[in-house]
């Protein structure tokens, strides 16, 4: 019996080393002369280089601070950041995504960010995509995007039908559709299930909406809501336009750039990559703004989804004021336009697109299309509860696709399933 | 009787020893399986909010998950699964496993053959037969000149599934049972064909009786990593799918519920009643084994 209570209390002396190294370790780099190197989790690794360069530029200025810069999936990143900030092991600094910040925000993870924004250069959209529910801000607005038309020309060029303009409507949009299906047997537009790529467009062209002024109720049975949802979803029963099946098995942007269809709502933040990744591509396609509703039921039939990301920080962290300085810097002018430069993203401060437009200067597209539509830009749809219903949306939607359930009932599934989760 | 006197002569010292020699297993199993086992069972009972914030609710997640059709279909998914994999798996590993024991030229190659899929990481193999299952531009559509949208239809997306999953499981199961037939003594065979017994004969009286408590273990092992499955689905069956509620077996379910929708006590009552479906479902193995398993060489 003495042996083993020898082996249980070297066992648990040793755990109460490890731990005590770690504390100290965290007392030495909380004193703001000391070296401080902060750890910062991103999901796009198409935007290191501009993370990285805008770091470099902080660390320049403060040799003391090191910011690491670390990338994990979107599809792994919700469900790792959840885990360490339930264990307290947030990182230093993350990107913050609208889809998930009021959660975040509104459980206390967050640190309050509101004394570090410039808050009269960043647009209502960008601060909205960063705030609460209380209105504070607990994040700093990093870039802003749009969804756009993307579409290639040679098709139109041989189906002889006019590029897609400021003019174009839904009609257009279908009537194009078919000339090029009939002409060169390639896809239309492609049509996918998709919330913020998707529908969602169609929905607030249409001058519906998903969630409604204050967020605790879904749209989904309102009127203009449901003829959006109707066209867009009916818009697979074309022949021109391929299925759920075949979207599950190819992505549209990979339909698109191996030229099996005419056109698909992209991402303004895919933009640059894909003319990278495609070389030989470039040239064939260019971008438009979306088309927009011919006969809306309120507004002017114009909108696109404008969602932007932040930068944000846990509320507990010894460092914070180190890192609000960070996040300060990140939100300048300088930091935004150093993120712009290197093609990461639209840079969300004001006046300071033209540093990411500058970037597409070697390509033959009409980037300023992507900007221009800032202008009916409408904010991604969240409330708190948005992490839960999405996935339960979507499965909806995918049942209506494959013809186990009719629309309508569909739709008032959907709205069953945002109010039951939006009510508290 | 002999050996039981002398176990207990010197059993003190020799148990202690033992026990400070198993500890850092024991510690691992209690702290890693045993202590999060119970934490389920009690984050199931409870109403879990965002960032491990719970609250005592009763049997509400149950009441939720019986009265759930995605669940029963996710339950009947994973049955199915199991019906699908496990009887045609085990019997195609008991012919390969027959015929490897042959005295065939390269049988040592063809058992590393049988044995690769084993080494390939299971993403891996999901990655490649996702495209062979393609119904655009797939393999075994224009092999087999059909026009079938293997992983995308509700009818077939779960047996293109099972493929994948026997295909990779037969090598492993059938090294176990090749061991278990290496061990059977040549004479039962030799008097067999004396006596003029067909192979095929010989096969299901004298190999499949001494081979049984092999086949019981694997068998066994099979309906539990079938009921399991989780990681082969999701690699296959992307959250686009339009097939996805008709191949999410329980496991998907409960990773969908617990890491996207964050309902960690949803979810753990998912996980419990898999714990009592894999527990029903092995003691009645354990139960019908006296019929058919022969422990007596």
């Amino acid at each position: 019996m003495k042996k083993i209570a020898v082996i249980m209390l070297s066992i648990l002396l040793l755990f109460s080393v490890v731990s005590c190294s770690k504390s100290s370790k965290e007392a030495t780099s909380s004193t703001n002369e000391k070296n401080v190197t902060l750890t910062f989790q991103i999901w796009d690794i198409n935007q290191k280089a501009g993370m990285e360069a805008m770091c470099a530029s902080y660390t320049a200025l403060h040799p003391n601070v090191k910011i690491e810069v670390q990338v994990t999936n979107w599809s792994e990143y919700w469900t790792k950041l959840e885990a360490s900030a339930t264990g307290s092991q947030i990182p230093d600094i993350f990107w913050m995504h609208t889809n998930e910040i009021l959660k975040y925000a509104d459980n206390g993870i967050l640190a309050d960010l509101s004394d570090i924004v410039e808050k009269d250069k960043f647009s209502e959209i960008s601060l909205a995509n960063a705030s609460g529910s209380n209105g504070k801000l607990y994040g700093v607005p990093k870039d802003k995007d749009t969804v756009c038309l993307v579409y290639n020309k040679e098709m139109f060029d041989k189906a002889g039908v006019s590029y897609p303009d400021e003019n174009w409507t839904w009609d257009d949009l279908t009537n194009a559709s078919a000339s090029i299906y009939k002409a060169t047997g390639k896809y239309g537009y492609m049509a996918y299930a998709d919330d913020q790529l998707g529908y969602w467009n169609f929905v607030y062209q249409a001058g519906g909406y998903i969630l409604n002024e204050d967020k605790t109720q879904a749209g989904f049975t309102q009127s203009a809501t449901q003829k959006a949802m109707k066209f867009y979803i009916g818009l697979q029963r074309e022949d021109w336009c391929p299925t759920q099946t075949y979207f599950a098995e190819t992505a549209p942007g990979d339909a698109f750039f191996s030229e099996k269809g005419a056109m698909y709502f992209e991402g303004s933040w895919n933009l640059l990559a894909e003319l990278e990744n495609y070389p030989e591509m470039v040239g064939k396609w260019d971008v438009a703004v979306l088309p927009k509703c011919p006969d809306p039921i309120v507004g002017d039939g114009r909108a696109t989804i404008s969602n932007g990301l932040s930068y944000s920080a846990g509320a507990k962290n010894k460092n914070l004021e180190v890192i609000k300085d960070v996040l300060k810097f990140f939100g300048s002018q300088e930091g935004q336009i150093l993120q712009g430069e290197k093609g990461a993203a639209i840079p969300a401060y004001e006046n300071t697109e033209y540093s990411w437009i500058s970037c597409f200067d070697k390509y033959p597209v009409d980037i300023t299309k992507v900007t221009d539509m800032f202008a009916y830009g409408v904010q991604s749809v969240n409330n708190a509860s948005r992490p839960e219903w999405k996935s339960k949306v979507s499965d909806t939607l995918l049942k209506i696709y494959a013809g186990e359930i009719d629309i309508d009932s569909g739709l008032k599934q959907m709205q069953k399933i945002v109010d039951d989760l939006s009510k508290n | 009787m002999r050996q039981r006197a002398r176990m207990v002569d010197v059993g003190s010292r020799d148990n202690k020893w033992g026990l400070i020699m198993v500890a850092p297993t024991i510690l691992g199993l209690i702290l890693l399986n045993m202590l999060p086992f119970f934490q389920s069972i009690y984050m199931s009972l409870s109403s879990t909010k965002a960032f491990g914030a719970y609250q005592f609710c009763g049997l509400d997640n149950f009441v939720k998950m019986f009265q759930n059709s995605e669940f029963w279909l996710a339950t009947w998914n994973s049955v199915y699964f199991c019906l699908l994999t496990v009887p045609v798996g085990i019997f195609l590993s008991l012919i390969v496993a027959v015929l490897l024991n042959n005295k065939l030229r390269g049988t040592t190659v063809f058992r590393a053959i049988f044995f690769l899929p084993m080494v390939v990481a299971p993403a891996a193999v999901a990655m490649v037969w996702k495209w062979m299952f393609n119904g655009q531009y797939g393999i075994i559509n224009s092999l087999f000149h059909t026009n079938v949208a293997w992983l995308t239809n509700s009818n077939t997306v779960l047996i293109s599934c099972a493929v994948v999953a026997i295909w990779s499981s037969i090598g492993y199961d059938a090294v176990l049972l090749l061991a278990g037939i290496q061990n059977i003594s040549k004479s039962y065979y030799e008097a067999a064909s004396l006596d003029g017994a067909s192979k095929i004969k010989q096969f299901f009286t004298i190999t499949i009786p001494m081979v049984s408590p092999t086949l019981f273990v694997v068998i066994i092992m099979r309906l539990m990593a079938s009921l399991k499955v989780y990681d082969l689905i999701y690699m296959m069956v992307s959250e686009s799918n339009p097939a996805l509620t008709h191949a999410q077996s329980l496991m998907y379910l409960f990773y969908r519920e617990s890491f996207i929708a964050g309902n960690k006590g949803y979810a753990s009552a998912i996980v419990l009643w898999t714990v009592l479906l894999i527990g029903i479902v092995t003691a009645l193995q354990f139960l019908g084994q006296k019929k058919w398993v022969n422990y007596d060489v």
